[in-house]
């Protein structure tokens, strides 16, 4: 199968720049250099490539809304955004602990188009060993000339899952708390101290090297219709073999599944969250769904940030909405009252139900609180409370009547 | 200056440090997480004396310091342990067993939750899903993944230094 991202990681000291180099790394930098801008941003339009963070937003779309330097001086700025933390996602901490200078050209190539000399990487401070290999990566290229006038900061979160939303990222970067920010006006416009800026996640700008050497026809090729290129899914739980799995966009969740070795122990698949947990679930019925933005999305679920976890038939859909509803209250940053406190009651409904205190019209009053949050809260974090009860309720009816009694 | 160094919850090297992360990025309130970072590793929690420190020498009101210390889970008002152990509960990690890993750092460490021992070595604490999925129930020691939180795994949290 084709790989873009993981083609090298055979390589035991890829992570280092001299065996990055020796493989044709800094390549695409030299080429992306001696072209125009403009060109290089039309070749990421062809590509096709999405951004790969979670929302599947074109990335050459999201360049072209940076005003011009002429309309809008002053600096402009590109934030790498490592701060994965949703259940089931992992892939980032993968691609910089074995290719950090596939990101750093990335980043680099980026911040040629966009027109920034400061360029921030974002990682949460539960990554201090991908920190540590990061600034030894920066200091390497750097030594080596390789970052021209560009200065690439680094700086770390503090625990928050809502920092890895764009625009809490930003907040947070800004010495505040992480809340987001209600756009208009989006990043690109008014971004890190209100100035235009690029928030990328670490596989999308990792896929920019590729995109700038082979052009980017040949990265729409390998993906399917408006989704080129490769994805990466971080798969975990009850599988043969937990990893990181690289798949050309649009493979069959089947596919996905047998390159991690199927349901653990030949047991009977019960689940897929395809993208991290808060995305609806997909069932045995759904596997030849094809994994791209697009097509998941005709399936009722979304592709998020490829954060796959299986689940086999022994587990409780009841026990799955507490542990996700249980975490979204954790992590509700609390600006906005439907969804810190629908959360805590969805959290709160689904504990006596474990507890087996089930009332009468549980099942029904869930939906009813994740409707009263879905649409009047500021972020995506709200709407997904209510998704999450409405998805598992829906998909597995039976679990939920047992945890009532006399439910009927 | 040196008033109010007198009342610092700081050394003057940290003083220091704290002053360096107010320049090191474009802007000044840009080093302020870190910094609050760089006070939790040395006092193992936030004060409201620290948070005052760190707002006069950012120029931030105390207000918004303390807002941002009591936001983020990294930063406490309980005293951590020299090592902080966190165990993930998130899903992935739920799925393989991390209630167990709990009681487990329970009773290995022999303390309650978010309580270091009485040698202030060492605290645990359940985390947010913590990046590293397909190793669970990860488990971390100040901010650095270790691995599976095996019964294995947790008796050598003990001989720690
Ligand atoms: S929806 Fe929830 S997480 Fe998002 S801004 Fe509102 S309170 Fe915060
Ligand atoms: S769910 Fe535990 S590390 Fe992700």
């Amino acid at each position: 199968m084709t790989k873009i991202l993981t083609k090298h990681f055979d390589e035991p000291k890829l992570h280092e720049l001299e065996t990055y180099r020796r493989l044709g790394g800094y390549e695409a930098l030299k080429k992306a250099l001696g072209m125009e801008r403009k060109a290089l941003q039309e070749e990421v339009v062809k590509s096709n490539l999405r951004g790969l963070g979670g929302a599947g937003f074109p990335v050459g779309f999201k360049w072209s809304t940076v005003p011009p330097e002429d309309k809008v001086p002053g600096p402009r700025y590109v934030v790498v955004n490592c701060d994965e933390s949703e259940p089931g996602c992992f892939k980032d901490r993968v691609l910089v602990t074995r290719a950090p200078h596939q990101l750093l050209e990335g980043l680099l190539i980026a911040s040629y188009v966009v027109g920034s000399k400061d360029s921030f990487i974002f990682i949460r401070g539960e990554y201090q060993n991908q920190y540590d290999i990061l600034e030894k990566a920066v200091a390497e290229a750097k030594a080596a000339g390789l970052l021209g006038d560009v200065n690439i900061h680094l700086m770390r979160g503090a625990g928050a899952y809502i920092s890895g939303l764009d625009t809490a990222l930003l907040e947070t970067m800004e010495g505040k708390k992480a809340w987001p920010r209600q756009p208009p006006p989006f990043p690109t416009v008014a971004g890190l101290m209100g100035k235009p800026t690029v928030v990328n996640n670490v596989e999308t700008l990792s896929m920019l090297p590729f995109i700038v050497r082979e052009g980017g026809e040949a990265f729409a090729k390998i993906g399917s219709a408006k989704n080129g290129g490769t994805v990466l899914f971080s798969i975990s739980g009850h599988v043969e073999k937990e990893g990181v799995y690289e798949v050309p966009m649009g493979t069959k969740l089947r596919d996905v599944l047998a390159l991690a070795g199927g349901v653990k122990g030949g047991k009977k698949l019960k689940a897929v969250i395809p993208g991290g947990t808060s995305m609806p679930p997909l069932l045995e019925k759904d596997l030849d769904v094809a994994l791209d933005f697009d097509a998941i999305k005709a399936a009722g679920t979304m592709l998020g940030a490829g954060g796959m976890i299986v689940l086999d038939e022994t587990v409780d859909a009841v026990e799955v909405a507490h542990n996700i509803e249980r975490f979204l209250t954790h992590e509700s940053c609390g600006q906005c009252t439907p969804c810190r406190e629908g959360s805590n009651w969805s959290e709160r409904i689904l504990e006596r139900m474990l507890e087996g205190k089930g009332e009468k019209g549980d099942t029904e009053n869930l939906a009813r609180v994740g409707e009263n949050i879905t649409g009047k809260v500021i972020c995506a974090l709200g709407d997904t409370v209510g998704m999450v009860t409405r998805a598992w309720t829906s998909k597995f009816p039976d679990d939920f009547k047992k945890r009532v009694p006399n439910n009927g | 200056m040196s008033k109010v160094d007198l009342k610092s919850p700081f050394t003057p090297e940290q003083e220091k440090v704290l002053l360096g992360w107010t320049k090191k990025y474009p802007y000044t309130n840009l080093g302020l997480i870190e910094a609050l970072r760089s006070v939790q590793d040395w006092h193992r929690m936030i004060t409201p004396e620290a948070a005052s420190r760190v707002a006069d020498i950012f120029s931030l009101p105390f207000n918004h310091v303390w807002g941002v210390a009591t936001f983020f889970p990294t930063f406490t008002r309980w005293k951590t342990g020299e090592k902080r152990v966190g165990v993930c509960h998130g899903l992935s990690c739920y799925l393989k067993g991390s209630d167990k890993a709990e009681k487990c750092l329970e009773k290995t460490l022999g303390v309650p939750k978010k309580q270091a021992t009485p040698d202030g070595k060492l605290s645990w604490e359940t985390m947010e899903c913590l990046g590293a999925c397909e190793q669970a129930p990860a488990l971390l020691v100040n901010d650095r993944l270790v691995g599976p939180a095996t019964e294995e795994a947790i008796a050598k949290l003990k001989d720690l230094k």
